[in-house]
């Protein structure tokens, strides 16, 4: 301001030192007053109140009244510039002559990055610190009852997803569980699930706790993603550890170790379990005969690095699980035996920051090696998958309305299977397969209340010798502060299942196809979130033979078709009652294809038309405990009858399943957990198994599909041994 | 002689005026929050660092303030606004300076709040972050009174279901009473706020 000037004037004697103090009141007061007042107001006109309007570089401002109107004096001369700024806004810069801005009205641009911005929610349900409309919260998917600490089985609480019991993968609205892809990081993982054989169900080989943002897509995804007609799940590893600490857990099903060092920069987790469940199903009747019960040894550890402008992640995991059981079967009189022993490992590294102006690159490598050895009765087969994904992703933010990606990846599988009857058949089978996908993708936003979405895919199959093209589109238009509607649309392409293309010498295959079209409402308020989607799929190039089984000699063709329909809903509260969270799902499908070896179109065996879960959690505060429920249910299954004449005639009664956990804190850093899945010991049955042959009556005769155990029950205590005390474990439950 | 004598008291009137203005703007912003104006105290403090990027004091106050307001606060989604804009003034000087134990002090009150303003969704990931905040204030200034406070305060507060033992963290808080006696704030606007929390845990301690 003025203070210069007075330094350059040199006072010599006290004449000058009263005309200096003179001069400075002077100044003073000539430079001292202009006013500056308008009025602040939204782009609909509607006033502001309660922002911040001042000259840039001085103190001198106000804040907006009720009525958005400002008005404040200021020193400062000439030309300056004026700032609005408020959270809710882009702040606001104009340059203004301080003498002349008196009653003006400025209009305030929305920040389109503002909390209550509109999100595309078609299709997607989130769970994390970075999703804006979370579903699911991290802790959910370990603390809700009957999950036991698999993140699919937290996930089949939601709408969407079909309860198949004696399969457990993730069956998204009408499709088979092959049709969901999950992702580490952006990354495929060809194997997410353990091994597995018939009518044992199986469960995600990863463990909830190094994650710390899920979102499910249940159809009409980003064009980003490719390979799954039906679903993808994204995983996403935590950027930053919370501490140095040490995990114990003993478990009535084995034990478990894990160890987090943090540096500086870079911080590292490593986690290791052993599960042997021979003390548990000697003490516990079970519906199986196990010669050798599943044992498991498994580690997973992640590496983390933080460049100045990026993250480097590394993650790798590896199991080996064997079991060893007799199963009853309705062809033989003896039960058959199967001996499994699977050797699965998987790695990821992964590179994500940010360059130039307004530049994110993603790029990573995925490897997954899987390898199964089975005797079934006395037949071996031999399998090994190498699977890898190579991706670069580059996405620049052109304005705050408009984001640009695109990105190429490459998938390379090489499959291998074996199989000896030890007496005459010795066959080998496999394929090899690269696929190259290209896509690109537009974000914009024509306002805070409407998005929306624009991509195409572009991938080639070399084993299929074929180019696909795949538009995605999607848009969210917000109605009113808490409700908006989605709406979403893709076309989906995805190689046949390794079952058909191992056979891939004898027959050329092509790319089973689906479009999906999903109509979203969404409300939220703080606490709670209602959903309801509707949605048609429709499938088309689905394979399909000519014989009982597939076999290299079946006739194949990829005429089949098929479609789903139906309607989802979700609500969840926690203001019901306090320390009370619940949610309720219900979803309603209608589904029929004409695929496999079926005669005509039908439901296939894993679709209930009605599925209905019901979550609970409370925490008691006396107790230092939190409680859970969870009822599952859903209506009967198809199942084909070969005694009647119509395909698919059957139907299951309806499945229920109530399961109870409970956590207790002992001390902050130790917890006693309990948990018991089908309290109430409904004997559900997923469906029946037929001779392939009819006996001497005429009658062909079934057995029925059932859980390997009634109930199943799991005690366990878990320490952490860390500096901050109040650390615990209740997130790895 | 005189005119370097007059010369040398003009640059002392000039440099204690630019100190006077930034004495009177914050002196006047304090006053606005006293009087519980808390936006426009806000907005003043805002202001203020805008024009005085050195100085890291008033975005720790429209850190601080804002912080603050959110315990006072039922509707969520203010409790949000209140408390992004307080984590978006402290990251500013946290990316400035990483050795000033008043901003982690102030960054685990922030994460405090979120914990306060919904137990069930963010006590397990915050909680971890309020004690990793503690522990950088400590390493940088072990004898903060608000770090050695608020860390003990922070844990007494849970200490109701986590069973945790009570007596060291009480013997903290009278470490921390101690501290407040003796502290010295580096300027008249430093921060010395906490004693009033501290005598008042103190008291709950004896009980």
């Amino acid at each position: 301001m003025s203070h210069q000037n007075k330094i350059i004037f040199k006072p010599t004697g006290m004449k000058t030192k009263i005309f200096t103090i003179a001069f400075l009141l002077f100044t003073a007061f000539i430079f001292a007053q202009n006013t500056i007042s308008g009025k602040v107001l939204d782009q609909k006109g509607k006033p502001v109140p309660g922002a911040n309007i001042y000259i840039d570089g001085t103190y001198d401002g106000a804040t907006s009244s009720e009525t958005g109107d400002f008005s404040f004096e200021t020193t400062a001369t000439g030309n300056q510039t004026l700032v609005i700024s408020f959270l809710l806004f882009e702040t606001f810069k104009k340059e203004i002559d301080v003498t002349n801005f008196k009653d003006q009205s400025l209009k305030l641009r929305e920040n389109v990055n503002a909390l209550d911005a509109v999100v595309i929610t078609a299709g997607t349900l989130e769970s994390g610190d970075k999703a804006r409309v979370s579903v699911l919260k991290p802790l959910d998917i370990v603390t809700t009852a009957g999950s036991a600490g698999n993140i699919i089985a937290a996930l089949q609480t939601l709408p969407g997803t079909q309860t198949v019991g004696e399969d457990g993968r993730l069956f998204v609205r009408g499709g088979e569980a092959s049709e969901t892809q999950t992702f580490v990081d952006g990354l495929r993982v060809a194997q997410p699930y353990g091994a597995s054989t018939n009518n044992l169900p199986t469960r995600s080989r990863f463990s909830p706790f190094l994650f710390s943002g899920i979102a499910f897509s249940t159809g009409g995804y980003s064009a980003e993603y490719g390979e799954a007609l039906s679903s993808v799940l994204l995983l996403n590893t935590q950027d930053e550890p919370d501490q140095n600490k040490t995990d114990i857990a003993l478990m009535t099903v084995g034990l478990g170790i894990g160890n987090t060092q943090k540096w500086k920069k870079s911080s590292f987790s490593i986690n290791t379990n052993y599960i042997n469940l021979a003390p548990y199903q000697a003490v516990i009747p079970q519906n199986v005969d196990w010669n050798n019960p599943y044992q498991s040894i498994g580690g997973e550890a992640v590496y983390r690095y933080h460049f100045e402008r990026g993250i480097f992640k590394f993650y790798a995991a590896f199991d080996a699980e064997k079991f060893d059981l007799n199963q009853k079967n309705v062809n033989f009189v003896d039960p058959v035996r199967t001996d499994l022993n699977n050797n699965n490992f998987y790695l990821n590294a992964s590179y994500k920051g940010d360059f130039g102006t307004g530049w994110q690159l993603t790029s990573g490598i995925s490897y997954g090696y899987s390898k199964n050895k089975v005797k079934y009765d006395i037949n071996d087969v031999d399998s090994n998958e190498n699977a890898a994904q190579l991706k670069l992703k580059l996405r620049k933010n052109i304005s705050n309305y408009f984001k640009l990606s695109f990105g190429a990846d490459y998938f390379i599988t090489k499959f291998n299977e074996n199989f000896d009857d030890n007496i005459s058949i010795k066959t080998s089978n496999g394929y090899d397969s690269n696929i190259a996908a290209f896509y690109t993708e537009g974000d914009i936003l024509f306002s805070k209340k409407l998005a929306m979405k624009v991509g195409v895919r572009l991938s080639n199959n070399s084993l299929l010798d074929e180019t696909n093209f795949a538009p995605r589109a999607s848009m969210a238009y917000k109605v009113s502060k808490n409700s908006q509607f989605s709406f979403a649309y893709g076309d989906f392409s995805q190689t046949p299942v390794v079952d058909y293309i191992k056979y891939s010498k004898y027959h050329q295959f092509e790319s089973e196809k689906a479009s999906h079209y999903i109509l979203n409402y969404q409300f939220t308020k703080p606490g709670q979130t209602f959903r309801a989607e509707a949605y048609y799929k429709d499938y088309s190039n689905l394979v399909q033979y000519n014989t009982r089984d597939i076999q290299y000699n079946s006739v194949f063709n990829n005429n089949g078709s098929g479609y789903a329909k139906g309607l989802d809903l979700f609500w969840r509260d926690n203001n019901l009652y306090k320390n009370l969270e619940y949610w309720i799902s219900y979803s309603y499908i209608d589904s029929e294809r004409q695929y496999k070896n079926f005669p005509n179109m039908a439901t296939p065996n894993f679709v209930a038309n009605h599925s209905l879960s019901i979550v609970t959690k409370y925490f008691i505060t006396d107790w230092k405990s939190q409680i859970g429920f969870t009822n599952s249910y859903s209506s009967g299954r198809p199942y084909n009858d070969p005694n009647q004449t119509q395909f698919m005639n059957g139907k299951t009664k309806s499945y229920n399943s109530l399961s109870f956990n409970w956590a207790y804190l002992l001390t902050t850093q130790k917890i006693l957990y309990f948990s018991v899945s089908n309290v109430l010991g409904t004997q559900n049955v997923f469906g029946y198994d037929y001779a392939k042959l009819p006996d001497a009556n005429g009658v062909y005769n079934r057995q029925p599909v059932l859980p390997t155990a009634d109930r199943f029950f799991f005690v366990g205590f878990f320490w952490t041994i860390s500096d901050n005390k109040n650390e615990n474990q209740l997130k790895n439950l | 002689m005189k005119k370097i004598i007059t010369l040398a008291a003009f640059l002392v009137v000039v440099i204690s005026s630019a100190q006077t203005q930034f004495e009177q703007g914050m002196g006047k912003a304090f006053g606005l929050w006293k009087e519980g104006k808390n936006t426009e105290a806000s907005a003043l403090f805002e202001r203020i660092a805008a024009a005085e990027k050195t100085s890291y004091l008033p975005n720790y106050y429209v850190a601080l303030i804002n912080a603050t307001s959110s315990f006072n606060e039922k509707d969520k989604t203010k409790i949000d606004l209140l408390l992004t804009k307080a984590q978006e003034a402290l990251d500013v000087e946290l990316i400035k300076d990483q050795n000033n134990a008043e901003l982690y002090a102030l960054q685990a009150l922030i994460y405090t709040a979120y914990v306060v303003a919904d137990p069930m969704t963010n006590g397990m990931k915050y909680s971890a972050k309020v004690m990793e905040a503690y522990a950088k204030g400590k390493a940088i200034d072990p004898n903060n009174p608000r770090i050695v406070f608020g860390e003990a305060d922070y844990q007494l507060g849970g200490a109701k279901w986590t069973g945790v033992d009570t007596k060291p963290l009480c013997a903290q808080v009278d470490k921390a009473v101690e501290l407040f006696a003796t502290f010295k704030p580096e300027t008249s606007f430093s921060p010395k706020w906490g004693l009033d929390r501290a005598l008042e845990t103190q008291k709950n301690c004896e009980k």
